[in-house]
């Protein structure tokens, strides 16, 4: 294994068109383009595409390291992985630096030092830690990730919300102050997650996590944690402290949380952020990725659209002919059907046959004028999501669906037939057909 | 007739619940009209000219005695005691308050009514033959059936926003009285070599500004068939209707510009996709929607009407049963129709006194039974011809007794500019002009069955198109004109009438039939040929002569 110490961080930004695209997004675009356990898919697009040459990993190589880090060897065992030599590390850590690096094959774990002027000029006794735990984090920590930092477009952080309050916001995308985009893939993991993921892929342990230390930094201010703890309760045992610093944004703050009118798409019970962009006429084929490119124009281009290996989705509009894509139904991870007007009905039919003639399964998005009364009829003809701009409408979603009929006189939507029964038998739980 | 289970009775009160809370928030601003607007046309509420109307609906123009009593109820508690009965069979309130709609329409759902589907772009009420189930020439009673289209299309998730109002009626008698040649579709029963009974399918009829008479779309669609192949008539239709001129979305347009041929070619495509599927209808479900409408208990009787002999002891009464019977399927009974239409009076109209005593009448001589007929009068199906002459009576003393039923004062006519924000012109009170002027008994059993029909705008609400004669409120340059037609027919032979010239002013109407009628006595080649027949054989010509002369 080969061990490098602080190199010169990539000098060259490569930039190309299907980056800036992706980034044009904006973060709140970037979240839930994922499903919030899709660990590997955060990490992969970050990777490969939103920051390909450009992204490092800080790992801690601490409790949790070896998931986050076991899925960046199945990506990329090349990624640089920054790992902070704070010097004040267990010996055990430093020992499963090595272990875990061969183990996983991982071939550019950088180790970070402190600035040795700064070590003699403010922490000569190496107790600083015990006076002003803030500066010792400031001097080991902030100081030398910001400068290796320099050279990249973001970063890969392995924190969880579960992990404490602070961090209970976090989403797989942020913007850090200085510009930066932040990856979180395991933002939304639980303990038990970490746990089987571990289990899984049968990863070594950290040598103190047998000894109860579940969130292990460096040794003076880490603490095992008792059953039931927040596993990082721990760290800074006693002091006001629940971070060392490095994930701060300008206000002190970790992820601020995004502002609930910029979340348009309701799936699943909740507005989320809709990661999906506009297509914009022009854009060539091999470039279209998390757009709906309308029918007609995949049509057209058919052959290069399918050729590409972007994520992809449809705009159905409503005059348009759902049988006419009933074969590239699989290459959609999208497909949006479209209500021009509330008078429009033309997308039920449209959502009917995608959903139940031609067995689209995906996400199945209703977009145009989109409003409350007319969403128990979307869900019934297959509509599982809603881009939604009216404010009533919004309003009245956030209170629960309004106008919710649960009975209904006839089949549609492929769920709604209980086996053995036809359509003018009418149905719903708890009622039975009765006679005369 | 049908009766609510627990499942209909909660689909109703959900949808009840569901209007309160729109009405709420329409009353507290949160609502515009404009957003209100679609949301209380899928409940029937329709801003008129004065006032909101509320459209109830009554399936397939089926009622029982407690229903009508609750609609009398409301007349006389929410409006100001009358209610409208209309040709789709369903009775509109005219002066209901906003607020308390909600409340009707719990009223309503405590006696399995609603008012669902009675407006807006979806499908509407399915309307049949009055006498269904009590008719002599009935091949099959087409209100099971009508039950199942009429809970396959209620809240339609698919089809709640059509191109426009898509109407379906259907008769299981080969003289068609529901008019089946004018819907957007016209289900008419059929019987195969094998005896085995199925539908003829009739699709693009309407009135409206452009009228057209239904085409046969398929000849025979078994029952198991008939939601399939009613869907893909549905489906073809929603995705490919014209949605950008209401006045061409209908389904008569697209039948009109594709042409029959490849509309039955994508219908066809469609059906053997949704064939044989969740939609199949098998007979034991049939046979259970059947027994709702299983005949009453009849007794056994041989009595009979001799006309002759009533029209020397009776002749009043003998009028009554000439006219407003018809003949039922059981020796011994017959079908009453009650005329909404005395003379000089509102067409259509029924006070809520009246209701309750049509509603008496039901429960004591018609097995609780009560229809509405779609040329708005009401109707007891099945009464024993021995107690005809009380019920006679009985209609006398509350201003029913009319013995009009299919002559010229037994007029179908809309509600005109008294009411309706669409119309040009007044129709009632021309109706009642004529209506005056043909009253005299004498003379209207001198002209025989003659059908008018008025209308005061293009939107044909009143039939003119299908009238014998036919007479269209238009307006120009601020005068209400009124045009003739003549040759219409409702009927199994549907046709619709030509216009004869220009529009003339109401004070001119009830002369003009008068004109058109006298030349028909003159030129008929006996008692026994009727309007039509005569207009066949010798033409418009003598008619447009007589009002317009030879220029």
């Amino acid at each position: 294994m080969e061990m490098i110490e602080q190199s010169d961080p990539i000098s060259a930004h490569q930039t190309n068109a299907g980056k800036d695209r992706l980034r044009a997004f904006g973060i709140i675009t970037l979240n839930s383009m994922f499903a919030q356990k899709d660990a590997s898919g955060v990490l992969r697009m970050a990777i490969e595409d939103l920051l390909a040459d450009e992204l490092a990993v800080v790992s801690s190589f601490g409790a949790d390291s070896a998931v986050l880090l076991h899925m960046v060897s199945k990506i990329d065992p090349n990624l640089p992985i920054l790992f902070l030599q704070t010097g004040r590390h267990f010996p055990q850590t430093l020992a499963y630096v090595k272990t875990l690096s061969k183990r996983l094959g991982l071939a550019n774990v950088r180790l970070l030092a402190p600035d040795s002027d700064e070590l003699v000029r403010f922490d000569p006794d190496e107790d600083l830690w015990k006076s002003d735990p803030n500066a010792c984090c400031h001097i080991r920590k902030i100081v030398p990730l910001d400068k290796a930092l320099g050279g990249f477009g973001g970063w890969v952080s392995g924190r969880k919300r579960y992990q404490t309050e602070e961090r209970g916001a976090l989403s797989h995308f942020e913007l850090t102050s200085d510009n930066r985009i932040k990856v979180n893939p395991l933002a939304y993991w639980e303990g038990a997650d970490i746990a089987a993921y571990k289990k899984t892929h049968d990863l070594p342990e950290h040598p103190l996590f047998a000894e109860g230390f579940a969130s292990i930094g460096c040794a003076p201010c880490t603490s095992a944690v008792t059953n039931g703890e927040n596993p990082r309760s721990g760290r800074w045992r006693g002091l006001n402290k629940a971070e060392c610093g490095i994930h701060f944004d300008v206000n002190r703050r970790i992820s601020p949380a995004m502002n609930k009118a910029e979340l348009t798409l309701f799936r699943d019970g909740e507005f989320v952020a809709d990661p999906w962009g506009k297509w914009v006429e022009g854009t060539a084929p091999v470039l279209a990725r998390y757009v709906h490119v309308p029918l007609v124009e995949f049509v057209v281009n058919r052959a290069a659209y399918l050729a590409s290996l972007h994520p992809l989705g449809l705009l159905v509009g409503a005059g348009d002919d759902v049988m006419e894509v009933a074969s590239d139904l699989g290459r959609f991870s999208s497909i949006a059907v479209e209500f021009p007007a509330f008078t429009d009905g033309r997308g039920y039919s449209s959502a009917r046959l995608l959903a139940e003639r031609l067995g689209y399964k995906g996400e199945l998005r209703a977009v145009g004028d989109v409003l409350a009364d007319q969403i128990p009829l979307m869900r019934r003809c297959g509509v599982n999501a809603f881009v939604v701009s009216h404010a009533a409408t919004r309003k009245a979603l956030e209170k629960g669906v309004p106008g919710r009929i649960d009975v209904f006189m006839q089949p549609a939507g492929g769920d709604e037939i209980p086996v053995g029964t036809r359509a003018f038998v009418r149905r719903a739980p708890n009622f039975t057909v009765s006679t005369p | 007739m049908y009766r609510y289970d627990q499942f209909d009775a909660e689909f109703v009160a959900g949808r009840v619940a569901q209007f309160t809370d729109q009405v709420e928030r329409r009353i507290s601003g949160e609502l515009s009209e404009d957003q209100f607007r679609p949301l209380r046309l899928m409940n029937g509420l329709y801003l008129q000219l004065h006032a909101y109307m509320l459209r109830v609906a009554v399936p397939y123009g089926t009622m029982n005695s407690t229903q009508l009593r609750k609609l009398a109820h409301i007349a006389r508690t929410y409006d100001r005691g009358y209610g409208h009965f209309t040709t789709r069979q369903n009775i509109q309130f005219n002066w209901p308050r906003l607020d308390d709609v909600p409340q009707i329409l719990s009223e309503l759902a405590s006696v399995e009514m609603h008012a669902i589907q009675t407006s807006g772009n979806c499908i509407r009420n399915v309307t049949t033959d009055q006498f269904a189930g009590a008719a002599a020439d009935e091949i099959i009673d087409p209100r099971p059936v009508a039950e199942i289209i009429r809970q396959w299309s209620s809240l339609h998730p698919e089809f709640s926003f059509l191109p426009r109002k898509f109407k379906i009626a259907i008769t299981g008698a080969p003289n068609d009285r529901a008019a089946i040649k004018f819907h957007d579709i016209g289900l008419m029963a059929q019987q195969d070599e094998q005896g085995k009974v199925g539908w003829a399918v009739y699709v693009g009829g309407g009135m409206g500004r452009t009228p057209m008479v239904a085409k046969e779309i398929s000849p025979f669609v078994p029952h198991s068939d008939l939601l399939a192949y009613l869907e893909s008539i549905l489906r073809v239709y929603n995705r490919y209707g014209r949605r950008d001129n209401k006045y061409k979305a209908r389904i008569k347009i697209l039948v009109h510009e594709e042409g029959l041929a490849t509309l039955r070619e994508q219908v066809e495509s469609e059906f053997l996709q949704v064939r044989g599927g969740v939609l199949n209808l098998p007979d034991d479900e049939l046979s259970r929607i059947k027994a709702y409408f299983a005949p009453p208990a009849f007794k056994d009787s041989d009595a009979r009407f001799d006309l002759a002999a009533l029209k020397v002891s009776d002749p009043e009464f003998a009028r009554f049963v000439l006219h407003n019977t018809n003949q039922h399927a059981q020796a011994g009974y017959t079908s009453i129709t009650i005329s909404l239409k005395p003379v000089g009076g509102v067409p259509g109209d029924a006070t809520d006194a009246q209701m309750e005593v049509v509603a008496d009448l039901a429960q004591r001589f018609s097995f609780d039974e009560l229809r509405v007929s779609h040329e708005q009068n009401l109707v007891l199906p099945h009464v024993a011809i021995d107690d005809v002459r009380a019920v006679y009576e009985a209609l006398n003393g509350a201003g029913l007794g009319e013995a009009n039923v299919g002559q010229i004062t037994d007029m179908i006519v809309c509600p005109g500019l008294d009411y309706c924000a669409l119309a040009n012109a007044r129709s009632i009170p021309v109706a009642q002009e004529i209506s005056r002027r043909f009253g005299s008994a004498r003379r209207q059993e001198e002209i025989g069955d003659l059908k008018i029909k008025i209308s005061g705008c293009i939107n044909a609400c009143g039939h003119h198109h299908a009238g014998h004669i036919g007479i269209l409120g238009v307006e120009k340059r601020g005068t209400e004109l009124y045009q003739i037609t003549v040759g219409g027919n409702a009927g199994e032979n549907a046709a619709i009438g030509n216009i004869l010239g220009r529009g003339i002013v109401a004070e001119e109407v009830p002369d003009a039939i008068e004109q058109l009628v006298e030349i028909y006595l003159k030129a008929r080649s006996g008692a026994e040929e009727n309007f039509l027949g005569t207009l066949k054989r010798v033409g418009e010509a003598p008619f447009r002569e007589a009002l317009y002369g030879n220029d």
